[in-house]
């Protein structure tokens, strides 16, 4: 096709875009179009009133919709739970060198629909979810204190005042330890 | 009805806000982000196009619905990841939402397909025969038509098939069909306009053979 031909085929293409807007929209009338260089070709205004008319819209059954719906409430709250455990937690994305697919199409239609910069923040850190905060650093906390009280019970007070409490525990520790005369203890 | 605002898009990096269109789902989107169970409003209100759309390309009940299940099984687990990222060409009124969820059932049904080639198909034609909802319809003269018009959009090419099955049948406009078929839409425009083309030529043999 030449360069001329196909752009005449371009705007063509785009009455008919136009026109189909109108009548999609539901006002035949108004896609009829005033400039007679902009009218729509007949075969092609009845096929487009066939299509609109004749082809049926359908719905699945109220079983599968609702077996459906309950599939995905089941599958929500399970999300929801990570989210429960902390409400403070947010969800950050993960480095990964090895993102997992998108669902949604191909890398060439993602290409396509986003803008170069994007893309290559995208090439450099995606995916993988993560819950940060909440459970996650509540967990972490409780480990640390525990860690810290451990820490402390071991460990020798320097202060005068530790040292004098200490030399009292020991003390009390060896009378309640030495046998009493008269009171028991080997014959 | 869609609302432009501007946004910051990589501010970091410096890069000049552009004006974006919020497309009518993202009230409910972001509900549904923030808690997932909330989710139900965007199913509901796409159900039906998304199980059209999958009937048309698979001609089956019970495979539409699978991949109907399929689709919004994988569009609950991965919308965190969903980013809107409509642009002015968008146009008004566009759902990247919409168009989100058609490109995942797109794959959906390629997936569908490419396991079910060991499988035997009923091909559009017969199902159409098969089509229950057209059975309520008591004039006899809509129901061949609608059956003519079936069929002649059953001999399409599959891109052109798809593209009308999206305008005419889910009603989306020629930007969010580019983004759900991964073309310009000018590409989609020209598609649209052989397909009809087509049609109107397959319509007119149909007709005249009956004529006679």
């Amino acid at each position: 096709m030449t360069h001329l031909g196909r752009e005449a085929a371009e705007v063509e293409a785009l009455v008919t875009d136009v026109y189909l807007d109108a009548l999609l929209a539901g006002a035949e009338r108004a896609a009829r179009p005033r400039d007679p260089r902009a009218i729509v070709d007949a075969a092609v205004r009845l096929a487009s009133s066939r299509l609109t008319r004749d082809l049926p819209r359908f719905h699945p059954s109220f079983r599968f919709e609702e077996r459906l719906a309950l599939r995905l409430a089941e599958r929500a709250a399970s999300m929801r739970l990570p989210a429960a455990a902390g409400a403070e937690g947010v969800v950050v994305p993960l480095l990964s060198r090895h993102p997992a697919p998108d669902p949604a199409a191909g890398d060439e239609v993602d290409a396509a629909l986003e803008p170069a910069s994007e893309r290559a923040a995208r090439g450099r850190a995606v995916a993988r979810p993560i819950l940060l905060g909440g459970a996650v650093a509540a967990s972490a906390l409780s480990l640390a204190g525990a860690a810290f009280v451990a820490w402390r019970r071991n460990r020798g007070a320097a202060s005068p005042m530790a040292r004098a409490a200490r030399a009292a525990h020991a003390a009390r520790a060896s009378r309640i330890l030495r046998p009493t005369p008269g009171r028991g203890g080997p014959a | 009805m869609a609302r432009a605002v501007f946004w910051r898009s990589g501010a970091a990096t410096g890069v000049a806000p552009r004006l974006a269109h919020l497309d009518r789902d993202r009230p409910l989107v972001e509900a549904a982000l923030a808690d997932p169970t909330r989710f139900d409003a965007l199913y509901r209100r796409y159900l039906a196009p998304v199980y059209n759309f999958a009937y048309y390309e698979l001609g089956d009940h019970h495979a539409a619905e699978d991949a109907t299940e399929r689709t919004f099984l994988a569009a609950l687990a991965n919308l965190v990841r969903f980013r809107e990222r409509a642009r002015p060409a968008d146009g008004e009124g566009a759902s990247t939402f919409k168009v989100w969820l058609f490109r995942i059932a797109r794959n959906v049904i390629a997936n569908e397909r490419r396991s079910s080639r060991r499988r035997p198909t009923v091909a559009l034609d017969d199902a159409a025969a098969l089509a229950d909802p057209l059975d309520v319809e008591r004039d006899a003269g809509r129901r061949i038509e609608a059956a003519a018009a079936w069929r002649a959009v059953g001999r399409l090419p599959e891109d052109r098939r798809r593209a009308v099955v999206l305008r005419f049948v889910d009603e989306l406009s020629t930007a969010e069909i580019a983004g759900v078929l991964g073309r310009s839409e000018g590409a989609v425009r020209v598609l649209i306009h052989r397909a009809l083309r087509a049609v109107a030529r397959d319509l007119g043999s149909q007709r005249g053979p009956t004529a006679r």
